[in-house]
């Protein structure tokens, strides 16, 4: 069972649904250490005091909101904490929507609601199966450490699951991107063209069956330089290609061994050889 | 965690630290009993170490915990460590790489957990040529070692006409390493190809057993025959060198007709050999790979 993140209450109306929400998304990143060029080590972070010019333990390291240069007001965990106690634990459902209805530019993070103790399970049953039935999405807010998101519940199988979202003003705006505007000589016949292609392009969507594949290929390359001992800069090399010529050669070198009892190129291999290496062929 | 030791090897003096330190948790392996395989094998090993840089491979939290590799000879080593400059590729430096030329360098090295010694094909000097060719036949399952094995005699055989005489030796890991000793004049522009050519023959005639290229996808149920690594930038896992498996395996030279009796006797484990039976076996036949610093085999002409 993953670790949960922030424990709270579901508020519905007149129902209290305590739940724990723990991370729905586990990572496949590939992860690479950082390492010394030099010597291969381990590069470590240490938290420095650029004062004192020491290592700082966890415990003597607060936040600060810088307010003018170099001028911070240090802030405490409890102080936020007391800033909005209702909201730091509770999500509040202010409303139902369609799914359909939310940009998905909007989504963040998504999270697990499991019930919190056995108290929990029976209204946590309630507002699953409410929800599941109506086919609504419940918006409500939630803050989880220090920042508050809009949050989307929605009954999936057995289980609610809580997408964070972005608030509206936190999404960039589309006038700001520097894009070349819309040219106007696309032709309805063009149109029409791309939209056939479209449909005979439609289909299911099975993300089950997506994966992955450029972490395949990272892995791959991981693999294939831990199998060549080629250690940490390196560049891959190139290979050399022989010409398709020299496997020619080297057939019709063996072909001629085979049939003279040793071709001008075998004898000359076996002339080099040198006194300590055995005089008959028998093996070893 | 046991106090750091200090001890004297050949006049060396040498602190050894975390001694029962566990490297290989699935037999109780400890650096102490990694220090006391490569003492034991060091009359073996060195003479195939001295002169050629050294990459050291490290798991100083065992075998099962990560692992890293180092060409540059660790700035804190003992100044009577040797070592040789030589410039890497794509990079405008140079290397100073360990040299494990006698007894307490390689005590040193085990002390660091350098579980694993990979050595180049060259000498330091002349980097450019190397002294011996190799195939790295590397099983792609349900290949096994003694797939590998049949594969190692069909090389053995393909070149045999040529006048080149191979040795074997087991990777220490799931495959079987075949080298053809040169120590004659030669540079790896001309190894390299053959090798590639040899590899793709191979491949020809025998393509329900053989691949030759680095391709994964097309390594199914076959052998690998990995030419790449006569490269002056490449390294080969050393003989007698430890593995980092689950035991502590070693690559082990083997003769030919043992490849053919474990062929026989269909039993893989007659080609897997740990600490112990590696110092038995040199015990009892001496090193069965000390042709691979004598015999001078030129690559035929083509």
């Amino acid at each position: 069972m993953p670790r949960s993140i922030w424990t709270g209450a579901i508020s519905f109306g007149l129902v209290t649904v305590p739940i724990r929400l723990v991370s729905a998304v586990r990572r496949q990143d590939v992860h690479f250490h950082q390492l010394h060029a030099e010597d291969g080590a381990r590069i470590q972070h240490r938290r420095f005091c650029s004062v004192e010019e020491r290592e700082v333990p966890h415990d003597e390291i607060v936040r600060g909101y810088e307010i003018e240069g170099g001028r911070h007001v240090v802030v405490t965990d409890e102080e936020l904490e007391r800033l909005d106690p209702e909201r730091t634990h509770t999500i509040d459902i202010e409303r139902f929507v369609d799914l359909a209805e939310i940009d998905p530019i909007l989504y963040d993070a998504s999270y697990y609601a499991t019930p919190d103790g056995d108290v929990a399970v029976k209204p946590y049953d309630l507002l699953r199966r409410a929800m599941a039935s109506s086919g609504k999405v419940a918006i409500g807010r939630v803050v989880i450490r220090t920042k508050e998101h809009l949050a989307a519940i929605r009954a999936v199988g057995e289980a609610l699951t809580v997408a964070t979202m972005l608030f509206p003003d936190e999404v960039v705006p589309r006038d700001e991107l520097d894009a070349p505007a819309a040219s106007g000589d696309v032709t309805d016949r063009e149109v029409e063209m791309a939209c056939r292609l479209v449909e005979s392009l439609s289909a299911e969507f099975e993300p089950e069956r997506l994966h992955d594949e450029r972490r395949e290929r990272v892995l791959e390359l991981i693999d294939c330089k831990a199998r060549g001992e080629e250690v940490v800069t390196e560049a891959e090399p190139e290979r050399p290609q022989p010409a398709p010529d020299l496997m020619a050669a080297l057939e019709a070198s063996l072909a001629g061994a085979r049939d003279g009892g040793g071709g001008p190129s075998a004898g000359d291999a076996g002339g080099g050889r040198a006194a300590a290496s055995p005089s008959s062929r028998s093996r070893a | 965690m046991s106090r750091p030791v200090e001890i004297d090897v050949e006049g060396r003096p040498l602190r050894l630290s975390n001694l029962d330190k566990v490297l290989y948790p699935q037999v109780g392996f400890t650096k102490a009993a990694v220090i006391d395989y490569y003492t034991r094998v060091a009359p073996a090993v060195l003479p195939h170490l001295r002169g050629r840089p050294l990459t050291l491979k490290r798991y100083p939290n065992g075998v099962e915990a990560s692992h890293f590799y180092e060409k540059q000879c660790p700035s804190h080593r003992p100044d009577w460590v040797r070592t040789a400059p030589i410039a890497i590729r794509s990079e405008d430096r140079i290397v100073d790489f360990c040299l494990a030329e006698d007894l307490p360098t390689l005590v040193w090295l085990a002390n660091l957990a350098d579980l694993e010694l990979h050595t180049s094909l060259s000498l330091a000097t002349p980097i450019e040529r190397p002294t011996a060719m190799v195939f790295d036949l590397d099983p792609g399952p349900p290949a096994d070692v003694l797939t590998c094995a049949r594969v190692a005699l069909a090389l053995r055989d393909l070149l045999e006409p040529l006048g080149l005489e191979g040795l074997a030796k087991t990777s220490g890991s799931k495959g079987v390493q075949v080298y053809f000793p040169l120590n004659v004049e030669t540079t790896y522009a001309e190894t390299k190809p053959f090798a590639q050519a040899v590899a793709q023959l191979l491949e020809r005639r025998r393509p329900e057993l053989v691949v030759s290229s680095m391709r994964k996808s097309l390594r199914e149920g076959k052998v690998l025959v990995d030419w790449s690594q006569n490269d002056q930038h490449k390294t080969t896992v050393s003989v007698y060198s430890l593995r980092a498996r689950e035991r502590p395996t070693v690559s082990t030279p083997v003769a030919w007709t043992e490849l053919e009796a474990a062929l026989e006797a269909g039993d893989p484990q007659e080609l897997a050999f740990d600490s112990e039976a590696v110092l038995a076996r040199i015990a009892e036949r001496g090193d069965l790979f000390a042709p691979l610093l004598e015999w001078e085999q030129p690559l035929p002409r083509l």
